[in-house]
This record gives structure tokens, sequence and C-alpha cells, in this order.
């Protein structure tokens, strides 16, 4: 074999062998009872407050206008539908998509937490996604840290005048990572390693998901990009109602 | 179609109380990761399993196939778990490299076998009360529990609006695969996100004519909806204490360390 024709081969294998061990890259749910008591109680706990804020400033809009709440709904049935259907992938495994770059995006952060709650509930008891006691913890990492940081990300970028496709792109697929990134941070704090403690375990576990996860944020932000391009060719009054569920007041 | 929601509304367990069996897979659930044991998780597993295939009806061979779905997360963790790195060699295997060793210890591969068994128990709840409850009796039970009313009626509209959405996306997922729409992986991403804009645009236009249909039939920010009534019944509530009553005393054994 000729030097690039090994090297290509090795390359396939390396591939083949990462992506074929994970059978279903699925988003980063921690699933039912794999967290102790006390962590549950813990990561719901630190839910409340931006639970609190997003269902104050819903119910104030709601109040205001009450086709609101049609709109929010068909929003929250969308993040659900949306994280349900299978993704193209490159390799062939099948994976899911978080939805909450997209939905930061278009509905604001406030709004997300509360909608990111009741969609993880659906996700927990209709499709096995999660679970109940995990809802704290997986509703901190999807709904709450991930849809900041997007919406932050981009608010930042649009500021520095970078060009729409990037910054859409990154705000998803770093509102992605981050939200992997917090998941192994919660395993990590529950199951420290014996040796090392939880550095090393959070290290480990970042590793182990890495394989999933790293891909499946890239192709998360090539998607947003598409639908966000697609929307705003299409539905710019659309978009304009919805900019108006995620505003505070 | 979402397979759960489909079984559930099959299930011989559907028009039992819906409290009685909320709570039976709630309280469940919280001895279960309280204890972290292989005899509590051992007992859950079993009951939980008999009453959701045997008294349920549903096949054995599916409920087999949807214990093993959230397989890939749990072998992935377990790894990251079990295995570490490190200078020093722990005393259930070690595997040399280098200067390091890929290693770990028996307490730690037991705490993971007790942690893999607590799960796998705790999927088997959640599967109770999914395959045997529709979503509407547990908004219903919601609602005892103090949930605020707006929120309940959030989730009932978006659980409508998901069989909404769902039927549209999958005949536009149709019309694209009819059309060469996934031939490879660079028109897979644009025709997804065609779909998932136009699949958002519908659901707008969708939710404005719904808006002005409620509107005309006098809609107030309530959805009124004849409840079901299923009275509970004295002899499941006994199975239900008599079940937890055993669970508790486990638990409690094993706080003490004469249960595994």
């Amino acid at each position: 074999m000729k030097k690039t024709e090994k090297r290509t081969v090795a390359l396939a294998a390396v591939f083949a062998l990462t992506f074929g061990i994970a059978p279903a890259a699925n988003a980063m749910h921690i699933m039912e009872g794999y967290l102790p008591v006390q962590y549950c109680v813990i990561w719901g706990i630190l839910c409340v407050p931006f639970l609190a804020a997003g269902f104050f400033s819903i119910r104030r809009t709601i109040n205001e206008h009450r086709k609101t709440m049609i709109l929010l709904a068909m929003s929250g049935a969308f993040i659900f539908v949306i994280s349900s259907l299978k993704i193209p992938s490159a390799t062939g495994s099948c994976s899911h998509m978080t939805g909450t770059g997209l939905g930061a995006l278009l509905f604001g952060p406030s709004a997300v937490s509360i909608l990111g709650i009741i969609v993880l509930v659906f996700q927990a008891v209709l499709l096995a996604h999660g679970g109940l006691t995990t809802l704290g913890a997986n509703t901190f990492s999807m709904a709450i840290a991930g849809p900041f940081v997007s919406y932050g990300v981009f608010r930042l970028l649009k500021k520095c005048r970078v060009n729409r496709r990037v910054s859409i792109f990154l705000a998803a697929a770093l509102g992605d990572l981050f939200t992997y990134c917090v998941t192994s941070f919660q395993l990590a704090i529950c199951y420290p390693s014996e040796a090392g403690g939880v550095g090393a375990s959070l290290i480990k576990f970042l590793g182990v998901f890495a394989p999933t996860q790293i891909p499946l944020a890239v192709i998360e932000g090539l998607i947003t990009v598409a639908v966000m391009i697609g929307l705003e060719s299409y539905a710019s009054p659309e978009l304009k109602e919805l900019r108006f569920i995620g505003e505070e007041k | 179609m979402i397979a759960i929601d489909k079984f559930c509304y099959t299930s011989r367990l559907r028009y039992v109380n819906a409290s009685e069996k909320f709570a039976l897979a709630v309280i469940t659930l919280l001895i279960c990761i309280a204890g972290q044991s292989f005899v509590i998780s051992a007992a859950v597993l079993a009951v939980m399993g008999v009453l959701t295939v045997r008294k349920g009806g549903l096949p054995f061979s599916r409920y087999r196939k949807m214990l093993m779905w959230p397989l890939g997360f749990l072998i992935l963790s377990t790894l990251a778990i079990m295995i570490n790195v490190s200078r020093v060699p722990l005393d259930l295997f070690a595997v040399p490299l280098g200067g390091w060793y890929i290693t770990g210890s028996a307490a730690g591969a037991l705490r993971t076998a007790r942690l893999i068994v607590t799960a796998l128990a705790g999927v088997s709840c959640l599967y109770f009360l999914s395959l045997s409850t529709p979503m509407t009796d547990i908004l219903t039970v919601l609602g005892y529990c103090r949930c605020p009313r707006l929120i309940i009626e959030l989730m009932l509209l978006i659980y409508r609006f998901i069989f909404v959405l769902l039927d549209i996306a999958s005949a536009m997922t149709t019309a694209q695969n009819a059309r060469l729409g996934n031939k490879d992986f660079r028109t897979a991403c644009h025709s997804f996100g065609q779909m998932a804009s136009a699949l958002l645009l519908r659901a707008l236009k969708k939710s404005n004519a719904l808006y002005d249909a409620m509107e005309a039939r006098c809609y107030d920010g309530t959805i009124r909806v004849l409840k079901e009534d299923y009275p509970p019944k004295a002899r499941e509530i006994a199975a239900i204490a008599v079940f937890e009553f055993i669970l508790l005393i486990l638990l409690a054994g094993r706080l003490t360390g004469w249960v595994m």
C-alpha cells in the first residue's frame, strides 16, 4: 500500500471504532435513576429561580396578549418534535438534536427555561430520554445553561458584527458543547474518581462522551443555520411575532 | 406515532385510578434511588416488570427492547466511572501502559454494578407510569399536586400540538425522500433545515387559525374538559401500601447495613 492509502485506512479504522462503539448518540440526557437523591434535589433547587423568572415573564405576557399562549404551546411542541426526529449524521448512527440553541435564538432564554422543562417531561414520559428524578439536572444543563450560552454568544457576536451565519452556527454549537460540559460535570461531582477525584472524573466523562457529542454539536450548528436562514427568507413577519415572546419587560 | 403513547392507550391498566399509579411509580422510584441496593432494585424491577407485562398486557419482547433504549448512556458512563487512569494500580485490575495504569478497584466495580441495577429499576418505574397512564391523566394528577394552572394548560396544548406537528413533519420527510432529498450527508442537512423551518412556519400559521377558532368559541384562558373518574379501589391501595412498606423496611435495612 502507498503511504496515503495506509493513512486513509488507519483514519477510517479510527473513525469506525470511535463511532461504531456508540450505539445511539442521543442528546445527553442523564437517565432515570442515575443520580443520588441529594444531587437530584440540589439541581432541582438550582433550577427554581430561573424557572420562576421564566414563569412570571410568561404569565405577564399571556395576561396582556392571550394569543401568546397558543404561540408558546406551538413553540414547545416544535422543540419537542425537532428533538425527537432523527437528524442526518455522517456515520449512520442514530442521533437527535437538543434544540436548545434553536429555541434560545427563536424564543429567548427566559421563555425557553419553562418550555424546556415541559419538553423534558414529555421526553422522559413519551420517549424515555432522561427521567423524572433526573429532571432537575437535565433541566439545568439543557434548558438553562445551554440556552443562556447560545443566546449570550449570539448577542455578543452580533455586537461584534460577525457574519450572521457564523454567529448562528457558533451560538448553537457552543450552547450544545456547554450542555455537554455541564452534564459531564454533574456526573463527575456525583461519581468522583478513586484516583484523582472530581477533576479526573470530569475528564473521563468528557472523554467518553466526546465522540458522540462533538460531531453532534457541529451538526446541530449546521442545521440551526439552515433553519434560521430558511425562516429569515420566508417568514420574517412571523419571526418578529416570536421575538415578542422572548421580550423581557 | 410515538410507541410509548400507543402502548399506554391500549394498556389494560389504563382505567385504574391515575393517582394510585402515579403515587406507586414516584414513591417506588424515590426509595429505589435512595437505597441504591441490589435487593431493593431487583424487587422493584421484578414487580414493575410483572405489572407492566402481565397486568398491563405489553408483549415481553417489546418491554425488553424498551429497557435497552437507554443502554448507550449506561454503557458509556459506566465505563467512565469504573475505569481509571493512574500512576498507582488499584486492586481489581491494572493494565500497564507506559508509566501509567488503566485500572479499577473492587469497591468501584461494586458501586458501578449497584448503579446499573438502580438505574434499570428506575427506568422500570418510569415505564410503569408511562406505559399505563395517558399524558392527560398525568396532567390531572399534577393538577391535584398544585402545579400552576398555566403550566398544566400549556402542557395540555403542547401534548395536543406534538401530534399535529409530527404528522406534518412525517409528510414532509416522505416528500423529501421521494425527491432524493436525503441522498447524501450534505443534502440531508439541507433538507432537514428546510423541513424544520417549513414546520415552524406551518406551526405558526396553525396556531393563528386555532386561536381565532378558540376565540370564536369564548376561549378565556382555560380549556374545560370533562374528567373521566375512576375511583381508587381499596384492594389496590392496600397492595400498594404493603409493597411500599416492604420497600421501606428494606431501605432501613440497607441504611443499617444488613441488606446488600
